[in-house]
């Protein structure tokens, strides 16, 4: 437990990654039209057939109306005032670290990426960085090579790996998906590329960082991770924004495919610049993430740690396609101030003897909203499917919203499926209990707090969950008294 | 023949305001698609069809023209206004009279029309026709007044219709002895629309306990429709009991909404046993107005075929110290569907409030399928509330054990329904209804 001193400094700096890096990019004008896809295109030097998927999703997403089901309120998005394309200036692709611009290596290091530390802690974790629009450095990739794990950007797996790609890409989340999902696969400038071989454990943890700079962009990513038979890896997320009056839009897809009695592990730490305390500015959040368990015995889990962005549209969901397959899902969501969060899960059971596990915490403080929105569908052929949820959500202060939206369907007799949900609020037994025993009321909501969550937080890995637990705290600040 | 919402001439067009609500009605009415969030998994395809049928209303020509109506032969006086009740031992009037396992007052309605047969009510208690409550002025505060149309389609198609029904009124302290049972029989083999709409207004502290029961007599696969509203209007501490057993013919649809709107320390309780009908649907919207209002909506579906039966929900706690429960527990077989959708709203200031809900089904089949949207949405925070959601089939266990002594596999099947069904059969109170319910699982 930190001082009350130590929380007091944390409260002050708010949202200490809003700076912005003064970094010469290179970035399209606004306005999206089929020539911005090719000029994304071409300057990705992609091959034709890639062109042609991005002009027929953006042929599709003009059909497409934008979804407005989620308890979402914000300003219409102006998809045409938007920048689809930023990159920070570099003369040549970089060979090493040495040669990527030092102000960006700086940046990350004062987001807690030290890159090159990386090569001194030896084989902790493998980080690709995407900064604005391009992926600008991936660590370790000699040591993976080893494995013949694969861990690059996605542009670089277009050029290296094109058969890979072009099997996979699209294959979970397809363009007529949803909206975003579409003007995603029309305008997607970079993200990461895992393909980890058959019986193959990962060495080591692998982590992309995003990074929203570039004024009016919209960041679009792609992350595709193949884990091929009897392969095993861990998989971290994390992302941060500069502080701007303007809100940002980041429309990402991640797509996981799963093969026989393969294993991922998919954390995320979404830490978007939330907005300021009249709800001004902040990163508008809408991601389709999806996996695949497309063979036996496979297993897919989702952690999510949710404390930033103004709105949050996301429901990571599982495809559990093979037999005996299992997909789970643990969230802890915190919005406080203005800040919106509609997300949840989709656990679709399709083979046989699959099981789902949804553990979901909700905290909504100030005049924040916040949704539970989830899915457990279970096929007519989906055999002794089981599913177990549970969403939980507490509620500090008079003035905030907690809602739980699950859907069920259920087609299979054999299948047991079970919900639960409650909602309360920190209990004046439990604070004075703690106040009894010295403890600060802001500390004792923190404690409380991060009780609540510990379901879900021992699901991730050390590092990340020591970061979480910190976040929890900054982002609890002024929901007490 | 015709849609579903012909323009036919309607008594009382020429008052102003029931126009009104009815043009408001023909304006929000249109057929709900997959799209409507609320209508998600009920699919209306048996009501789409354009050979519908209106059944002509007496109220026009009764009012305005002079009454040709026979004089009883008991009470002397016309049949309409006839206080003989069940007691009615005329030979001009068909008898209606059915028998049930516990004393009750009943009312009747054959296809849709209400028979002009009152129960001879004590004191306090009044039973008219809706157009006469229009007439005398009384339903005018009422009537679909608070009901929002636009999320309702069906309401509105039975506010546009809005002709045929009862006002019912106790008034204050008044605690009616006996359960008043509302009886609808269907014997027709066209496609009839029934749009029927009920109001209960029950005086503070009064307290009354109501019985619907849909059944059919007849081919099973008669298709008609009958579209119900109940409103319930309850003052400080009133009480309702409402139970509804709702038995049409197998290929018939059945949409109802009931609404209730409860004040400071009012509770409504209900039990709705579904098993008719190729498409069902039985709604509740309650308003706890103000403090310690309360209900407790409990129901239970049983379904084979291929019908869909919808079991829906929606709890708005408007004021601090209100509770609610809820317990739905279904069992579906064949290539039926079962669908429950639950809401519990709290209003910002509605603190101290407690809301429950509890949704339980089995699948006897492997065609059979459940689709269940509990939902919950709170804006206070001092508040307990908690919802759940279960669906599987018969253990396993429990078969084997009872086979093992003997018990052949579909008594024993039979026996873990019942069983299952009966811990919402037992919320209700009254051990005769409770007794009439359980022998039609």
């Amino acid at each position: 437990m930190s001082k009350t001193s130590d929380i007091k400094q944390i409260i002050d700096d708010t949202y200490k990654y809003g700076f912005v890096t003064d970094i010469k990019s290179d970035t399209v004008p606004q306005g999206l039209n089929a020539d911005i896809i090719r000029f994304i295109s071409a300057k990705k030097n992609e091959p034709d057939w890639l062109l042609e998927r991005r002009l027929k999703a953006f042929e599709f997403w003009q059909t497409m109306t934008e979804p407005n089901w989620a308890k979402l309120n914000y300003e219409k998005i102006d998809y045409q005032k938007l920048s689809y394309y930023s990159a920070p200036q570099q003369k040549k692709a970089p060979k090493s670290l040495n040669e990527v611009d030092p102000k960006l290596l700086s940046t990350y290091n004062k987001l807690g990426i030290p890159l090159k530390e990386q090569e001194v802690l030896a084989g902790v974790v493998a980080v690709d960085a995407v900064f604005d629009s391009v992926s600008v450095a991936t660590t370790y990739r000699a040591k993976l090579a080893e494995k013949g794990v694969i861990f690059c950007s996605i542009s670089e797996a277009i050029r290296e790996h094109p058969d890979l790609v072009k099997q996979y890409l699209g294959s979970v989340v397809p363009y007529t998906d949803n909206f975003f999902a579409c003007l995603n696969s029309a305008v997607f400038t970079d993200g990461s590329f895992v393909y980890i071989p058959k019986g193959i454990r990962c060495p080591m943890e692998l982590s992309t960082y995003f990074r929203i700079n570039a004024k009016n962009t919209g960041q679009f990513e792609r992350t595709l991770i193949i884990v091929d038979d009897d392969s095993y890896v861990s998989y971290l997320e994390g992302c941060t924004a500069p502080q701007r009056d303007e809100n940002q839009l980041h429309a990402a897809i991640v797509e996981i495919v799963v093969m026989n009695n393969a294993e991922v592990k998919y954390s995320t730490v979404q830490n978007w610049y939330p907005g300021d305390k009249e709800g001004k500015g902040g990163v508008y959040n809408f991601v389709t993430k999806r996996a695949a368990c497309r063979g036996k015995n496979s297993k897919i889990s989702w952690t999510q740690v949710e404390t930033g962005s103004a709105v949050t549209w996301k429901y990571p969901s599982c495809v559990l396609q093979g037999d005996n397959s299992v997909g789970e899902f643990y969230s802890v969501a915190l919005t406080n101030n203005y800040q919106q969060a509609d997300t949840g899960t989709k656990m679709i059971h399709i083979g046989k003897n699959t099981t789902s596990r949804i553990i979901s915490k909700g905290i909504s403080a100030g005049f924040s909203n916040q949704t539970y929105r989830g899915l457990v569908k279970v096929a007519p052929n989906a055999d002794n499917a089981r599913n177990y949820s549970q969403c939980d959500s507490l509620l500090i202060g008079s003035t905030c919203g907690s809602h739980t939206v699950p859907y069920i369907e259920n087609r299979n007799k054999n299948a047991r499926l079970e919900h639960e949900a409650t909602t309360s609020k920190i209990s004046d037994e439990q604070l004075f209990y703690c106040r009894s025993r010295g403890i600060s009321e802001e500390d004792a909501v923190s404690l409380i707090v991060n009780g609540f969550c510990k379901e879900v937080m021992q699901h991730l890995p050390m590092e990340f969950a020591i970061e979480a637990a910190k976040l929890i705290n900054i982002s609890l600040e002024g929901s007490v008294g | 023949m015709s849609d579903l919402l012909p323009i036919i001439p309607l008594f009382g067009d020429d008052i102003p305001w029931l126009a009104g609500r009815r043009a408001q009605g023909r304006e929000s009415f249109c057929l709900p698609t997959a799209k409507t969030e609320a209508w998600k998994y009920t699919k209306l395809h048996t009501l789409q069809r354009d050979d519908f049928v209106y059944a002509p209303s007496k109220f026009l020509q009764e009012f305005e023209g002079e009454c040709e109506e026979e004089h009883c032969s008991c009470c002397g006086e016309h049949h309409s206004d006839c206080t003989c009740g069940d007691h009615c031992q005329c030979s001009h009037k068909p008898n209606l009279y059915i028998d049930l396992p516990f004393d009750a007052y009943q009312i009747h309605f054959n296809n849709g029309k209400f028979m002009p047969l009152y129960p001879a009510l004590s004191l306090g208690v009044e039973v008219m026709t809706l157009m006469q409550a229009v007439v005398e002025g009384q339903a005018k505060n009422y009537i679909g007044k608070y009901i929002d149309l636009q999320k309702h389609p069906f309401a509105a198609l039975n506010s546009a219709m809005l002709e045929e029904g009862l006002f019912i009124n106790i008034d204050n302290n008044i605690k009616l002895s006996k359960p008043l049972v509302f009886i609808y029989h269907s014997n027709i083999s066209q496609p009839l629309v029934s749009n029927i709409c009920n109001v209960f207004v029950a005086g503070k502290n009064s307290s009354l306990e109501i019985v619907e029961y849909y059944y059919h007599s007849g081919n099973e696969k008669d298709f008609y429709f009958n579209n119900i509203v109940n409103e319930f209007y309850l003052a400080q501490q009133a009480e309702i009991k409402h139970y509804k057993f709702q038995n049409e013919s197998f290929k018939s649809a059945h949409i109802a909404l009931n609404y209730v709107r409860a004040r400071e320390g009012a509770f409504y309780k209900s039990f709705c046993l579904q098993k008719g009908a190729d498409l069902a649907r039985n709604e509740t919207k309650i308003e706890l107005m103000q403090e310690n209002a309360g209900a407790q909506v409990d129901s239970a579906y049983i379904m084979n075929g291929w019908a869909t039966i919808d079991t829906t929900t929606d709890i708005d706690h408007l004021s601090p110290k209100t509770t609610s429960n809820q317990l739905i527990k279904g069992v579906v077989g064949d290539e039926a569907r079962g669908v429950f959708q639950g809401k519990i709203s709290i209003a910002k200031d509605a603190q101290e409030t407690e809301g429950y809900q509890m949704h339980k089904a089995l699948l006897l089949s492997d065609t059979a399928e459940i689709d269940a949207k509990p939902e919950l949405e709170i804006f206070a925070d001092n508040v307990k509330c908690s919802h759940g959601s279960a669906s599987g089939e018969l253990d396993q266990d429990q078969l084997f054990y009872m086979r093992s002594r003997g018990i052949g596999e579909n008594e024993a099947k039979q026996i873990l329904i019942d069983a299952y069904l009966l811990e919402v059969i037992n919320h209700i109170d009254n051990e005769q209804i409770k007794e009439w319910m359980r022998s039609h699982v």
